[in-house]
């Protein structure tokens, strides 16, 4: 057998470019250069065959794509919740990427914002919306010209608006752009910002799928979810499980950043082994740095030491059995020589920043994990202050309007247990 | 002159209106609306949450919940140049620290010599472009690997190019205030 570089079961890594297709081509954001690669063949085909919107639900739910925003619940499934009759429906694209690590989703939109487009108008058409929002976050000025310019582009082409391709489907798209707050990122925030509110999640039930904008039934989808809904309408449910594991089926993006040698966004199999992408992908650690820890999926996962790290695999539910999470697939690299105090400090600070306020739980409790880490780091705290973070950590979960809460505590209570050491030589 | 001059330009004033008929309620239009006041201005005042209620039939109380929600919105006159530089995580890895200090020290250097540069420096939350920190930005456009001496270079860089229109419309807003404050309905 011929050996291939980097190998991965028994494939080579540009085998596994479902999604970053373009990478590499000159000027891949057009459209003629969308369509030189098989662009808008799965959206005719679509249209073209009369393709019955369950069967394309159906599709997708045998593909096994899960949400790629964070939280990873089964697309097809959120679709089938949609009632059928309902006169009026939307799809909202989240783009409003802001977890901290995570920049995947611009990058689909600098090579193919296109890709984003046709997953769009399938997915729209499966469960039968006839407008969709791209929502950017505000400070994406670059990327809402991509997309801006993307949607004009199909408009031209035929591939939205009125009857596209003459099959008898409306779709119109429109983009939104934020302004400057991460929970919008959270699907029933965003809801109430496009609908020109303050970004405040909502209680849910009801889903979004049954009374989201404007009361509408909404499907809230990543900008990767999406993107890759075209790679699978063509090539089909098998085609697609064929990478990943049995229950984390296919590609994702994963994003690389710290101190490594290569950081950067990279398109591998779930399942992928977590030490071998820092160290292939990435090229190790910059100045030969040892590894001290591990952020897995953006900023709200609990951290994992170097030692976890050796047997952690890069999917749903090997996280998750580790008491992390895949998150957005933003693996964030922690050395040596960074102490685990002044990531709490960050870390804190930013969850202090950023909730909304609405419960208490979280306003209070984001706000006096933030006071109290900003102490420790200060090295005016003592042992108390360490048993007071990982008891104010635990009444923060499950309690809330959103997973906000939750996700500041998290990473609280994996730095105090799993790093005691650090913070007993910084007291005061 | 600017005392008789109504606050937003004509060419605002037609981007609101087609804003206002964009989407499906006219709430949603706020936003946006938000913004573009800010790109023409640099900030949104009291009295252009008034001109909103007034001439656009936006509630000011709605108007005022957007606007003091969201972090990007400016409600009092700014710098010209705005330097940002993302302080989150993975930015934070890579010395985002060291850099915000390096251009708060030298805007603070400046003002002890009674010397006023036009910049801001302030710290914001994750900008998405994480590999490649610290990521900051100087008004809209997006900088790379900003160490404390390309900031530095920046704000060399920034002081050399001509004052951006909004800022400048902001200072001709500013000295005319006084006296259109005396009288809000000189128009």
């Amino acid at each position: 057998m011929p050996l291939i570089k980097r190998e991965y079961n028994g494939k080579s890594p540009e085998d596994f470019r479902l999604v970053l297709d373009f990478e590499g081509m000159e000027n891949p954001q057009g459209i003629d250069a969308y369509k030189s690669k098989k662009g808008y063949e799965a959206l005719t085909a679509v249209l073209k065959e009369k393709r019955k919107p369950d069967d394309l639900i159906q599709l997708v739910k045998d593909s096994g794509l899960r949400g790629r925003g964070g939280a990873g619940f089964p697309t097809g499934l959120k679709w089938g919740f949609v009632p059928k009759d309902a006169p009026e429906k939307y799809l909202l694209c989240n783009f409003d990427e802001g977890e901290p690590g995570t920049y995947k989703d611009r990058y689909i939109t600098e090579i193919s914002p296109h890709m984003l487009v046709e997953g769009m108008v399938i997915s729209a058409y499966a469960f039968g919306a006839a407008k969709s929002y791209v929502y950017l976050r505000g400070e994406f000025y670059d990327e809402i010209g991509w997309t801006e310019k993307a949607i004009r582009e199909a408009y031209d082409a035929g591939f939205l608006g009125e009857n596209i391709l003459g099959s008898g489907f409306t779709h119109h798209m429109d983009v939104y752009t934020g302004s400057g707050a991460y929970i919008c990122g959270e699907e029933t925030a965003m809801i109430s910002s496009l609908e020109g509110k303050k970004g405040q999640p909502k209680l849910k039930p009801p889903f979004p799928a049954v009374a989201g904008y404007l009361g509408k039934p909404t499907v809230v989808n990543n900008v990767e979810t999406l993107a890759v809904v075209p790679w699978i309408v063509r090539n089909g449910a098998e085609a697609y499980r064929a990478f990943g594991t049995e229950k984390s089926p296919g590609t994702k993006l994963f994003n690389l950043s710290g101190p490594v040698k290569n950081p950067g966004c990279f398109e591998v199999p779930l399942g992928y082994p977590l030490k071998r992408f820092i160290e292939e992908e990435g090229g190790g650690l910059l100045d030969g740095k040892k590894l001290k820890a591990v952020i897995p999926g953006g900023a709200s996962a609990p951290v994992l030491t170097a030692e976890e790290v050796e047997n952690i695999t890069l999917d749903y539910e090997c996280l998750q059995a580790a008491g992390s999470m895949l998150g957005s697939g933003a693996v964030i690299v922690i050395p040596e020589d960074v102490s685990m105090v002044d990531v709490l400090d960050n870390l804190m600070h930013f969850f202090k920043s950023e909730s909304c306020g609405q419960c208490t739980p979280c306003r209070e409790g984001t706000g006096w994990l933030g006071s109290m880490a900003h102490s420790l780091a200060a090295g005016h705290g003592q042992a108390s202050d360490v048993e007071r973070v990982a008891a104010i950590a635990s009444q923060m979960a499950g309690k809330t309007i959103c997973a906000f809460s939750d996700a500041a505590a998290g990473p609280a209570m994996s730095i105090v247990q799993k790093f005691p050491h650090e913070f007993q030589s910084r007291f005061g | 002159m600017s005392t008789t001059t109504h606050p937003f330009s004509d060419e605002l004033k037609a981007r609101i209106k087609s804003f206002l008929t964009r989407y499906e309620t006219k709430r949603s239009s706020i936003l946006p609306i938000l913004h573009a006041i800010q790109d023409e201005k640099d900030w949104i005042s009291e009295d252009d949450v008034a001109l909103l209620e007034s001439e656009f039939d936006l509630s000011a109380v709605d108007v005022r919940e957007v606007l003091t929600f969201y972090s990007m919105y400016r409600t009092s006159p700014p710098e010209p140049w705005r330097l940002e530089i993302c302080n989150s995580i993975s930015c934070w890895l890579m010395g985002s620290k060291k850099t915000l200090e390096a251009a708060e020290r030298r805007i603070q250097e400046a003002k002890s010599r009674g010397e006023k540069l036009p910049f801001s420096c302030r710290e914001v939350e994750c900008l998405g472009l994480c590999g490649k920190g610290p990521v900051g930005f100087v008004n809209k456009e997006r900088h790379e690997n900003v160490t404390p001496e390309r900031a530095l270079q920046l704000m060399e860089e920034y002081s050399q190019k001509p004052l951006p229109a909004a800022a400048v419309r902001c200072a001709e807003l500013q000295t005319g205030e006084g006296s259109a404050s005396e009288n809000p309905h000189s128009n």
